[in-house]
This record gives C-alpha cells, structure tokens and sequence, in this order.
C-alpha cells in the first residue's frame, strides 16, 4: 500500500506556504500519496489574483450555493476579500515583511539561488498529484470562490473527511 | 543497453531534481533508462533514495567536480 501523508496549511505567508509545497512536492515525488488542506489563510495562494473590485457583488447561486449557504451572506465578506486577495506571487514573509520590501527581496534571492518559485511548486505539486482540499466552512463563512483558483481540480470537504485522511496517513503537518 | 532519455537539472536545487525527476520516470516504460545529471549539493543522496524508495534500479554513478551523473533504471513493478 501507498504511503500516505497530509499537510494541512493554515498559514498564508509565503515562507511557510512555500515550505508546505516544498514538502509536498518532495514527498509526492517520492512516492507518497500527499493530501493538502487548505483553510483560512491557507487558500490565499490558490488564488487568483484579481483587481480591487473584481469581485462580483452576486454570487451565482447554483455554482456557489454548492458549498455556501447565501441566506447568510454578510457585507463584510467582500469587505474581507477587499484586503485579503491572496494570489501566490503577492503573499507577505511572517517575519522580516518590511511592509512588501521583505517578500520582493525574498523573491530576488530565491530567484538568484534557483530556488523555485510558490507559483511552480503549485504547478508542480498538481502535475505530481497532490490532491488541493479546501474547508468548507472557511468558503461559506468568507464567501471564497472555488472557481477562481490557480489550481484546476479541488475538492471541498469537512473535518470528517480530513479526521479519515489523517488516520490513514503516515505523516501529518500543519502549517 | 541504450538511454532512452536523459535530462539536466544542472543548477537546480532541492526539490527541483528530484521532481524534475520524478516527472520524467512517469512517462518511461518499465525497464528503460534515464540519465540525470546535476550539481546540487544534496543532488546524489536525493536520487539514490528516490531510487530506493521507487525500486528503481542505479546502474552507474559518475562524479566529475560537482557534477554528479546518475543512469537509474525505471522500477519494472509500478
């Protein structure tokens, strides 16, 4: 039987998100059947990234009522969203973030030494199989889109399914 | 026997070989060769267990400098 590992992100910087792929992609490249959830923070560097106000002020209901319950749909959702867009090539450094000058000096070195990018190790950790699952609560109560991600295949699951996947696995972290 | 692919992941670092690797083994039929040369500091010790954990078979490792080359034969159990 395969190997099996999870990593459950939690955290939206790109130094611990990029350490969260880089394990990934290593372990499924490896062999090992990885598993990644996202919730919170975690699912800002699926996203894509959009303009200020790209945001569509109606949710289309049978697309995204799926996972969401729009009765209770709040302004301050898309308030959230407003300063919290995400993207993969626009995450701040946990420490050392000097308000943006951090990560684009991070991204130089890294450039520098070679190192892949986050964008790449998505790419990467998809093309190698990695499963991408995200929470569902943190879609209904941030109003986040399935759709709209950088990544083409995702499932949308619940603690059960994550307590099932970690029992199963080898290996469990949270970032 | 012949090589049937050979790659260079000569400047990469840790992950990048090993899942420059890993891709290409994938499109390889059971039983062919790759060759894979690179110079990443950890570059030798990342293949020989990503070799040991695939079952794939090392059948000869060169060292010239940093350069390591590395001819493995892909697993023929999947």
């Amino acid at each position: 039987m395969a190997k099996k590992g999870t990593i459950m992100v939690v955290s939206g910087e790109l130094d611990r998100v990029h350490t969260a792929f880089l394990i990934a992609t290593g372990f499924a490249a490896l062999g090992v059947e990885m598993k990644m959830w996202f919730v919170l923070w975690g699912h800002n560097c699926l996203k894509k990234r959009r303009g200020l106000f790209a945001r569509r002020r109606k949710p289309v209901p049978d697309r995204e009522g799926t996972y969401r319950n729009l009765d209770t749909d709040n302004l301050l959702q898309p308030m959230v969203e407003l300063i919290n867009r995400g993207g993969a090539d626009h995450l701040p450094l946990s420490r050392l973030n000097l308000m943006g000058l951090g990560p684009a000096l991070f991204r130089k070195m890294m450039k520098k030494k070679n190192i892949p990018t986050l964008k790449e190790l998505i790419a990467d950790a998809d093309e190698l199989g990695v499963k991408f699952i995200l929470c569902q609560i943190c879609i209904d109560a941030l109003g986040l889109s399935v759709d709209d991600l950088i990544v083409p295949h995702v499932e949308v699951q619940g603690v059960a399914a994550y307590m099932k996947d970690t029992m199963e696995a080898h290996v469990n972290l949270f970032i | 026997m012949e090589v049937t692919r050979e790659i260079d992941v000569t400047g990469r670092i840790c992950p990048g070989p090993l899942i420059a690797v890993a891709k290409e083994i994938r499109r390889l039929d059971a039983g062919a060769l790759l060759r894979v040369t690179g110079d990443d500091p950890l570059f030798e010790e990342t293949i020989l267990e990503f070799c040991r954990e695939g079952n794939h078979v090392v059948i000869e490792t060169k060292r010239e400098g940093k350069r390591v080359c590395i001819v493995l034969q892909r697993s023929t159990v999947s």
